[in-house]
C-alpha cells in the first residue's frame, strides 16, 4: 500500500495521476514543491487566477445572503464585474431553491477517502441534485473532453455515493443527478452532464480501478508525453526542459486552477516569538 | 474502540444535549468527543454541519487524523476553526454589510503576522523614533512589536477599548515611574498602529476579532447564516481559549442543535495568548448536561504515582491519593554527579539510543523538552542523535528564512540581478551564493571566482580569468556552468524585469534547479525556496494593492537583510509525522496535546521553568477578564502566579506521559551558574520525603 492510512483523493490528485504518475507522486504522496514556473508569462498567469477567485467569492457572498446590488458597484475589475452581471442575470435559471455554495462531500472508495468540493450543490429532496461549477476560462473544451474530466467523473459519483445527508437520509437516485458548468466569459453558457445508474456503475468500477492501480504500482514512471511537462513546474526535476510553456498555449479550459489554495493562516498568532 | 459508561453518554447519547465535559487531561474527551462526531453522521447529520471549534489548529489534528482515518462516509468534510479562522472567513465573505457603517469601500487586505510586522516597522517605526519611545526598553524591534500587537489582540478578545490599553497596565503597576512611561508608549504605538489599519482598509488580527464578535455577529443575517450552518458545536480545550471565544458560544450554544464543550483541569497554558479557564467555566450554566470524566487513560499506575508525590511540593494540597499500585520511583530516571550541561545531553542521549535501539521503543513515542530551547541547546542535542542514528525533528516556532542557505544564494542573486537597487552583496556572500547555486563547487573554488570576477556588483565572463592555470583550477565543466547562471543573469538585466516572487521562480526553474546546478533534486533547497517566494509574493501582492507606490522587490530585500519579515512560516505538518524524537518547549508540547510514552525534561534545574517571560510592554495578568481593574500587581501575586504556572505546566506535562520521565539535570546551567530553580526543589525535596517514607514502612 502506497497511501498513508489519512490520504484523500481529490479530482485534482486523480487527474494529476492520469496526466503523469510521477507528478501524482511528487504532489501528493511525497508533497514534494518545486516552484518553477507553470507558464510563461507568470503575471497574466496570476491575473487570471486573482480574478477567478474574485469571482468564485463573489457568487459565495451572493448565496450567503448578500444582495448583488451591494456587491457589483464594488467590484474594481471589468471582466469580473461583467462575469458578475451575467450571473446576476442567469447564473441561477434552473438550479433549486436549496443552495449550498462551497460544500464539500467525502466519500469511502476501496477503503481510501475521495472527495469532491462543489462551488455550488443545489438539491431539491425528493428531487434534482445540481452540481454547479463555476467557470472563468476564456475557452470552452468540447462537451467530449469535459466527460473524460475527472472533475466530471468524480464529483457526480461522489454525491451519489455520499449525498444522503443533503437528501432525507436517502441515497440519491443517480438519475436525479446532474453537473452543469457555467461559463461566465461565454455569456453564460452551461455544458450539462446528467447522470444516470450505468454511468454510476462504470464510474465506480473506474474510481475503484484507479485508486487499487495507484495503492499497489511500485513505482510512478514519468509521463511518455512530453508535452505535458511544458505546463509542469516538476520539469527540471525530471529533466524534462528548461523553458515553461507559453500562457497562449495553454489549455484553460480544462486544466484546474485550486481556487481554494489560498488560506491565511491566522493561526500563526499563536506561534509568535514574545 | 472501547468507551467507558461516562465517555459513551459522550460518544452515543445526548445528541440534542449541550453538554460540558470536564477532566483532567488523558481522561478521554477527544477520543469521546470524535466518537460522538461519527456517531452524529451516522445518525444522518451532515458532516458539514458540524463544527470543531478549537483554540489553535494544531489542537484540531486528532480529530481531523481520527476522522480521515475512521472510513466513515463524508467524516472528512466536518469543519474545524479557531476564532481567528472563523473571524476572518465571515469578516471575508460579510465585509460589505459593514461598509456603509465602518466605512469600507473595498474588500479589505487581511495581514498576516509577517505583514503586522512589517508595517508596524513601516508606519509606526518613524514615529517611535521621532518621540524616542520605549528608549529605556532593551529587546529585539520584532519583539517590541509583537508586544505592542500582542496588546492589541487582548482588547479584542477579553472585550475591552484599544485605548484602554495602558490605563489598564499602568493602574495594576506598583514600581517606577519609567515603566509607566513604556506603557504610555505601548498606548500611544498601538493608536497609532490601529489608525494606520483604518487608513489603509487593514485588518490585523485584533481588527478582524472585533469586526466579527462585535458588529457582524450582532447582525441577524450573519448569525443565521452562522447558526444555520454549524447545527452542532464540538469545542475542545475551551479553556485554552479566550473570551471572546466564551462570549460567542454562550450566544450559540442556545441555538444550536447539539454541542459539547470539553474542558481541561488544571491547563490554561495560553494564558500569555488571553485563555482564561476561569472564564470558559461560565459555559457550564448554559449547557443542560454535565460530565465529569475522572479516570485517567493515559498513565501508568507509576507516572499516576509521580504526578501525585509531586504535587504538594509545587505548591498544591497534600490531597491526591497514590494509585496503590503504584511507585513514583517506578517512573523516573535522573543522573547521578553530572555537573556540567554537556554531560546531562550525554546522559540523555544514551538513554534515548538504548531505549530505540535495544528495547525497540518507536522514537515518535520520545520527546525532549526544556522550559525553553534554545538554539544551542538543540543543536547539540540534534548532532549528538544524529551521531547516534537516532530520527530527531525539532520543533521551533518560527525559523528565520535568511538562515536557510538556499533562500540567502536567491536573495544574493537577486541582489546581482537588479544593479538599480543599488545593493550589491558582499564578496562573502556571493562567494556563498555561488557555492549553494552550482553543482560541486567547493567554497575554495568559489572564492577564486569570486575574487577574479566579482566587480563592482557585476559578474564577469568566465573567460575574463587570464591565466589558463587559473581556470584550469576552476575547471571548465564547473567554469560553464559559471558562465550560463552568469548569461542568464546578465540577459534578465538586459532584457527582463519581473517581480520578485517571478524572478526566483524562473531563476530556479531554467538555471538553479537544473541538471549541474546546486537545487537539482535538492528537496531541501526547494521548499526553502518555495517557502521565500510564498512570502515575497504575499509581500508584493499586499503592498501592491496598499501602496502601489512603494518598489517592492528592493523594499522586501531589506526588510529581509533586517531580520523584519521572513521570520516565519508555516510549518510543514507532514514533517511531524515522521518516526522521530520530538525536541520541543515545554509549551508547545503541552499544546501539542498528545500522550506520549517516554519524556525527556532537560535542564530541570533552571528558573525558567514556570517562571514568566520578560515582557515590558505588556502582562497576561493584568490584561485578563479576571483583573479587577484597580488592583495592583504585587510581588507575592507574581509568586503565587509562578507557582500555579509550574503546577500546571508540570501536571500538565505528567498526565500526557504513560511510560517513563527522565529528569535531566546539571549542577551548572548553560552560563556556568548553579542551579537551583522551584523545579529541582520540587523533585529533591519530593525524593528525601520518598526515602523518610520508605524508611518508616
Ligand atoms: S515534468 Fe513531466 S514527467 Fe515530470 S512530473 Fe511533470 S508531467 Fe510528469
Amino acid at each position: 500500500m502506497n497511501l498513508p492510512d489519512d490520504f484523500v483523493f481529490s479530482q485534482t490528485s486523480l487527474q494529476d495521476y492520469v496526466d503523469c504518475a510521477r507528478r501524482f507522486e511528487l504532489r501528493y504522496l511525497l508533497r514534494q514543491r518545486w516552484p518553477a514556473p507553470e507558464v510563461d508569462d507568470m503575471l497574466e498567469f496570476e491575473a487570471r487566477m486573482d480574478k477567478g477567485e474574485q469571482f468564485h467569492h463573489l457568487v459565495h457572498q451572493h448565496l450567503a445572503g448578500i444582495d448583488g446590488e451591494v456587491l457589483l458597484p464594488r467590484i474594481g475589475d471589468e471582466d469580473v464585474r461583467r462575469w458578475f452581471d451575467v450571473y446576476l442575470k442567469s447564473g441561477l435559471d434552473g438550479v433549486p431553491e436549496m443552495r449550498r455554495p462551497e460544500t464539500t462531500i467525502t466519500t469511502v472508495l476501496n477503503d481510501t477517502m475521495l472527495l469532491a468540493k462543489f462551488d455550488l450543490l443545489a438539491v431539491k429532496p425528493g428531487g434534482r441534485a445540481l452540481i454547479v461549477d463555476w467557470k472563468t476560462s476564456e475557452r470552452m473544451p468540447s462537451t467530449e473532453r469535459l466527460a473524460q474530466r475527472l472533475q466530471t467523473i468524480v464529483y457526480r459519483y461522489v454525491l451519489a455515493a455520499s449525498g444522503e445527508a443533503f437528501y432525507g437520509g436517502q441515497p440519491i437516485p443517480p438519475e436525479q443527478i446532474e453537473m452543469v458548468y457555467w461559463y461566465a466569459d461565454h455569456e453564460g453558457a452551461t455544458q450539462r452532464f446528467p447522470y444516470d445508474a450505468a454511468q454510476y456503475a462504470t464510474d465506480t468500477a473506474y474510481l475503484a480501478g484507479l485508486i487499487e492501480e495507484i495503492a499497489s504500482r511500485p513505482n510512478f514512471p514519468l509521463t511518455p508525453d512530453v508535452n505535458r511537462c511544458r505546463f509542469c513546474p516538476y520539469r527540471s526535476l525530471c529533466d524534462r526542459g528548461v523553458q515553461a510553456g507559453r500562457l497562449d498555449e495553454w489549455d484553460d479550459g480544462a486544466d484546474e486552477i485550486d481556487l481554494t489554495a489560498f488560506t491565511l493562516d491566522i493561526d500563526q498568532i499563536a506561534e509568535i516569538e514574545y | 474502540m472501547h468507551l467507558i459508561k461516562k465517555q459513551q453518554e459522550i460518544a452515543n447519547a445526548n445528541f440534542t444535549s449541550r453538554l460540558f465535559v470536564e477532566g483532567m487531561a488523558g481522561t478521554g474527551k477527544t477520543t469521546a468527543a470524535i466518537e460522538r462526531i461519527k456517531s452524529l453522521i451516522k445518525e444522518g447529520a451532515a458532516a458539514d454541519s458540524i463544527l470543531v471549534m478549537t483554540p489553535q489548529a494544531t489542537l484540531a489534528l486528532p480529530y481531523r487524523t481520527a476522522l480521515r482515518r475512521s472510513r466513515v462516509k463524508t467524516a472528512a468534510d466536518v469543519q474545524m476553526e479557531t476564532l481567528g479562522s472563523l473571524a476572518f472567513h465571515t469578516v471575508d465573505l460579510f465585509w460589505p454589510l459593514l461598509a456603509q457603517d465602518l466605512g469600507f469601500k473595498d474588500r479589505p487586505h487581511f495581514l498576516t503576522l509577517e505583514m503586522v510586522q512589517y508595517y508596524m516597522t513601516r508606519l509606526v517605526e518613524p514615529e517611535i523614533r521621532r518621540q524616542d519611545y520605549f528608549n529605556s526598553v532593551h529587546i529585539s524591534r520584532n519583539r517590541l512589536y509583537t508586544q505592542i500587537v500582542d496588546n492589541l489582540n487582548k482588547a479584542a478578545l477579553i472585550g475591552f477599548p484599544h485605548d484602554e490599553i495602558g490605563e489598564r497596565l499602568k493602574s495594576a503597576w506598583l514600581g517606577d515611574v519609567e515603566q509607566a512611561y513604556i506603557y504610555d508608549d505601548a498606548q500611544a504605538s498601538a493608536n497609532l498602529f490601529r489608525e494606520m489599519c483604518r487608513e489603509y482598509n487593514m485588518l490585523d488580527f485584533s481588527l478582524q476579532v472585533d469586526l466579527f464578535v462585535n458588529h457582524l455577529w450582532k447582525l441577524k443575517p450573519v448569525r443565521a447564516y452562522l447558526t444555520a450552518k454549524y447545527r452542532h458545536l464540538i469545542v475542545d480545550n475551551v479553556e485554552e481559549d479566550t473570551p471572546a471565544t466564551h462570549d460567542l458560544l454562550r450566544e450559540w450554544l442556545p441555538l444550536c442543535e447539539s454541542a459539547a464543550i470539553l474542558y481541561d483541569k488544571e491547563a490554561g497554558f495560553r494564558r500569555f495568548l488571553g485563555a482564561d479557564p476561569k472564564n470558559a467555566l461560565l459555559l457550564k450554566a448554559v449547557c443542560d448536561v454535565t460530565i465529569d470524566l475522572d479516570r485517567g487513560r493515559v498513565m501508568s499506575p507509576d507516572v499516576e504515582a509521580f504526578q501525585v508525590a509531586i504535587a504538594p511540593h509545587l505548591g498544591e494540597k497534600d490531597g491526591q491519593a497514590r494509585p496503590k499500585d503504584g511507585n513514583p520511583r517506578g517512573a523516573i530516571v535522573y543522573p547521578q554527579d553530572t555537573r556540567y550541561q554537556p554531560q546531562m545531553i550525554d546522559w540523555a542521549v544514551n538513554h534515548i539510543a538504548s531505549l530505540v535501539h535495544d528495547q525497540g521503543v518507536s522514537p515518535r513515542e520520545i520527546v525532549v523538552l526544556s522550559a525553553f530551547m534554545p538554539d544551542a541547546l538543540r543543536f547539540s542535542l540534534q548532532s549528538r542523535l544524529d551521531e547516534r542514528n537516532v530520527p530527531n525533528r525539532t520543533h521551533r516556532p518560527s525559523r528565520a528564512l535568511r538562515e536557510e542557505p538556499a533562500a540567502r544564494a536567491l536573495l544574493t542573486l537577486a541582489k546581482l540581478a537588479h544593479p538599480d537597487w543599488g545593493m550589491k552583496p558582499s564578496k562573502f556572500d556571493v562567494t556563498y551564493a555561488l557555492t549553494a547555486s552550482i553543482g560541486e563547487l567547493d567554497l575554495v573554488r568559489a572564492r577564486l571566482l569570486t575574487d577574479t570576477l566579482y566587480r563592482d556588483g557585476r559578474l564577469l565572463p568566465f573567460e575574463r580569468i587570464s591565466e589558463a592555470q587559473m581556470q584550469s583550477r576552476v575547471t571548465f565543466e564547473l567554469g560553464a556552468r559559471y558562465e550560463r547562471l552568469r548569461s542568464w543573469l546578465d540577459t534578465y538585466i538586459t532584457t527582463t524585469s519581473l517581480p520578485l516572487d517571478a524572478f526566483f521562480s524562473k531563476l530556479f526553474g531554467e538555471v538553479l534547479s537544473q541538471p549541474n546546478f546546486g537545487f537539482h533534486k535538492q528537496f531541501d533547497a526547494a521548499n526553502a525556496a518555495a517557502n521565500l517566494i510564498d512570502s515575497a509574493r504575499q509581500f508584493r501582492q499586499t503592498v501592491g494593492k496598499i501602496e502601489p507606490d512603494v518598489p517592492a522587490a528592493p523594499e522586501y530585500i531589506s526588510m529581509v537583510d533586517a531580520g523584519v519579515i521572513a521570520n516565519l512560516y508555516v510549518r510543514d505538518w507532514q514533517a511531524d509525522k515522521q518516526d522521530a524524537v520530538l525536541i520541543a518547549p515545554a509549551y508547545t508540547f503541552l499544546l501539542y496535546n498528545q500522550p506520549i510514552d517516554y519524556q525527556f525534561w532537560l535542564n530541570i534545574g533552571s528558573t525558567g521553568w514556570g517562571q514568566r517571560l520578560y515582557q515590558p510592554l505588556t502582562q497576561p495578568y493584568v490584561m485578563s477578564r479576571q483583573w479587577t481593574l484597580g488592583d495592583k500587581w504585587t510581588d507575592a501575586l507574581e509568586v503565587v502566579a509562578n507557582q500555579e504556572v509550574l503546577y500546571r505546566v508540570i501536571a500538565g506535562l505528567i498526565r500526557r506521559c504513560r511510560k517513563g520521565i527522565y529528569l535531566g539535570y546539571s549542577e551548572y546551567g548553560e552560563q556556568g551558574m548553579e542551579q537551583r530553580g522551584p523545579l529541582l526543589m520540587a523533585v529533591q525535596n519530593m525524593l528525601r520525603r520518598l526515602t523518610r517514607e520508605e524508611q518508616h514502612v
